[in-house]
């Protein structure tokens, strides 16, 4: 895992459009990385984390990634190392 | 392809609009079965070509490509390669696009292009899309896929004729014979090409102010989402009581009406009794929360097509997750609110095994609607019909909410018991795309319904007006001596005797006992089952027929003994239809046998503390 927390997609602040830089797809199953790909989360594509959690847990994350807004767990959010838009 | 029926398959992405243009297509002409061998639900229906020619149309299950994560998925890969048991391979493809996600929709497309089936791409919700500020240029998408791209607003029927046409015209003109295996899709490089396809594709994108941002801020709120999720969820079960009033006493007048049509017309003898006093008084019983039902429905199905569904399932995923579960299992559970059998029908979405089965065990415990009449009967016989404290909100009501809530809560707890025994594994996924919100449309609403009221009208005339004649005919042999209870003396009464030896304890009585297992084969007889009783204990006394059977339990049973019965029915050991699913979701008798025996186990407890407290507070 990155020391830079910062750099991880799961301590993002909300709100604001972030690049993906690396994913590291050996820390999900192979089944969760290809869902990822299929919702079109890739290096290089632009995301936004919107919400996230409820009162019971920091769990799950909501992002809009092109024109689809999916929903991700912190794991695996913690396995997705951004940097800012240029 | 001569003379056969040529059958097209709609498949795509979810979220792409699918059922609502298979809606469009096939009108009422549609028949809900399961796939041979799994459980996933098949939708076929009818549709004709411009010229009459007679297609048949089947809507599978939505997916983002053909490697599946589970079960549903499975099923869409397996039938557009042929593979699916009992189901020929479709002569035609209809891919559909949401227009306003070309990029991510056209990856899938690409991948079926591969199949070199007969397809037509149906670009779907273009109304929404323009609401997006996209433009689109569908000749150009055409020429870029290299098959006929037909612009669809299946909610307004836009483009449906046409899209037909293109149909018979890619199905005419498909050279036999070349169906190919899609080739290795690369997904790097598929996804690159959809991407560039997509920009060709799109003329303009002026940004536009998104409400629906707005919307979802308040929503997904960490405490107003939460907030306005009960507050839905309470206002559905107020709802279910507040407005089933009038249609049910007009259902309860016309079986009223019914038997004394027949008591009038026909002279006193076997036939007469058995059905006035079974088959009528069973199954009017249950027929008269169709109302009730029917609203429960509306709730669930506005919920789902309005895109609101996944947003609760994204609230919620925090505490399932608790409890090892996660989102996904909102949706089947909520859907066993009305009956735990599509519930159940529906994990199959769920990619994780060991989520799946516990979703699978803790379903029954959602109040399914089966029980509504149950808790309904209760309710009104033994709770006051008034307001809580000066306010609009109903006392009958409040405690509807309350044993639903009951069911909500045992379910967690059991669910993390489970997930901590039998059931053990790695904390389960949640991965899921949020639809757009969008106006829930009045067909797709009423058809779903309307397949739901047929389902339940079908059950009452079938299982459970049987298990009503099988239990009046037990119930009124052997004939009782003079002096004698009939209702006691007969077969039913004396098995009723038997039981209720081991149902005292909990503060169970005959009647309740009599109930039980007849309540095995749907729960709702558990009603009709005292109704019937009743009916024969009250025969030629005219005052005891003209009371309604809530009237005769208050009557006869403790305000203690009526609140056990409604605990019981929380954990209710459920029906046989129940039972029946899990064994198949599961693959054999081991989960159904473990589930039947931890609820009558629950079951029991639950009525038994819920006895002896009320007799503690004097309400025995």
């Amino acid at each position: 895992m990155n020391p830079l927390l910062e750099n991880i997609l799961d301590r993002a602040p909300l709100g604001v459009a972030v690049r993906i830089a690396r994913i590291d797809w050996a820390a999900m199953s192979e089944d969760e990385g290809r869902r990822l790909r299929e919702f079109g989360l890739m290096e290089g594509c632009e995301v936004t984390p919107l919400h996230r959690g409820s009162i019971f847990s920091r769990d799950p994350l909501a992002l809009t990634v092109g024109r689809m807004k999916v929903i991700i767990r912190a794991s695996q959010a913690a396995a997705i190392e951004i940097e800012p838009v240029a | 392809m001569t003379g056969a029926i040529p059958s097209i398959a709609l498949v795509g992405n979810p979220n792409a609009g699918k059922s609502s243009l298979f809606n469009a297509l096939t009108g009422a002409r549609q028949k809900i079965a399961n796939y041979p061998g799994v459980t996933v639900e098949r939708k076929a229906g009818h549709a004709s070509f411009a010229d009459g020619r007679p297609i048949s149309l089947i809507d599978l299950p939505g997916t983002y490509s053909l490697t599946p994560a589970s079960l549903d998925e499975a099923v869409t890969r397996d039938v557009v390669l042929g593979r699916q048991d009992g189901e020929k391979r479709p002569d035609a493809l209809i891919v559909v696009l949401d227009a306003a996600n070309l990029d991510n929709h056209l990856c899938f497309a690409l991948e079926l292009l591969q199949l070199g089936l007969p397809t037509v791409v149906a670009l779907n919700m273009l109304d929404l899309a323009t609401r997006d500020g996209l433009t689109l240029d569908a000749a150009r998408l055409s020429k870029e896929l290299g098959v006929p791209v037909v612009p669809t607003v299946a909610v307004r029927k836009r483009g449906l004729t046409e899209l037909l046409v293109a149909v018979d015209g890619a199905i005419r003109s498909h050279a036999a014979g070349e169906v190919a295996l899609p080739a290795e899709a690369n997904d790097a490089s598929l996804r690159r090409r959809a991407r560039t396809i997509a920009r060709a594709a799109i003329l303009s994108e002026t940004p536009v102010r998104r409400w629906t941002q707005r919307v979802d801020n308040v929503v997904l709120h960490p405490i107003a989402g939460m907030i306005i999720l009960l507050a839905l969820m309470f206002i559905m079960f107020q709802a279910v009581y507040a407005w089933a009033g009038p249609p049910a006493d007009a259902l309860e007048g016309l079986v009223g009406v019914l038997q004394g049509w027949v008591v009038d017309n026909i002279p006193q003898n076997f036939l007469r009794d058995l059905v006035v006093e079974g088959l009528l008084a069973g199954v009017g019983a249950v027929v008269v929360f169709l109302p009730q039902i029917l609203i429960l429905f509306l709730f669930i199905l506005l919920l789902e097509a309005s895109g609101y569904m996944t947003r609760a399932a994204f609230l919620m995923d925090g505490l399932m997750g608790k409890v090892g579960l996660s989102g996904r299992g909102f949706i089947p559970l909520l859907s066993s609110f009305a009956c735990a059998v599509p519930g159940i029908m529906a994990t199959r979405a769920i990619p994780d095994e060991k989520d799946r089965l516990t979703t699978i065990l803790i379903a029954p415990l959602m109040t399914c609607s089966a029980r509504l009449p149950v808790y309904a009967l209760i309710i009104a016989a033994f709770i006051p019909n008034r307001g809580v404290g000066g306010t609009g909100v109903g006392l009958q009501g409040l405690v509807l909410f309350g044993l639903y809530l009951a069911g909500i809560v045992g379910a967690l707890v059991v669910a993390w018991a489970l997930r901590r025994t039998v059931a053990k594994g790695a904390g389960a996924g949640f991965m899921m795309e949020m639809p757009r919100y969008q106006m829930p449309q009045l067909r797709d609403i009423a058809l779903g319904l309307w397949q739901r009221a047929w389902i339940f009208l079908r059950r009452a005339g079938t299982i459970i007006a049987m298990t009503t004649v099988v239990l009046w005919l037990l119930l009124t042999f052997p004939q009782a001596p003079e002096g004698e209870s009939q209702v006691e003396y007969s077969v039913a009464g004396r098995i009723a005797s038997g039981l209720e030896v081991v149902v005292k304890p909990i503060g169970f009585n005959h009647d309740i006992a009599l109930a039980l297992i007849p309540a095995m084969a749907a729960r709702e007889v558990a009603v009709s089952a005292m109704a019937t009783a009743n009916a024969i204990d009250a025969d030629g006394d005219e005052d005891a027929m003209a009371q309604s059977l809530g009237e005769r339990l208050q009557g006869k049973w403790s305000l203690a003994t009526a609140l056990a019965f409604l605990a019981w029915f929380v954990f209710a050991p459920q029906c046989i239809s129940t039972i029946a699913i899990t064994r198949r979701e599961t693959n054999g008798w081991k989960w159904p046998m473990f589930m039947v025996g931890y609820l009558f186990l629950l079951a029991y407890a639950a009525a038994g503390i819920t006895y002896w407290t009320a007799v503690a507070f004097g309400l025995g």
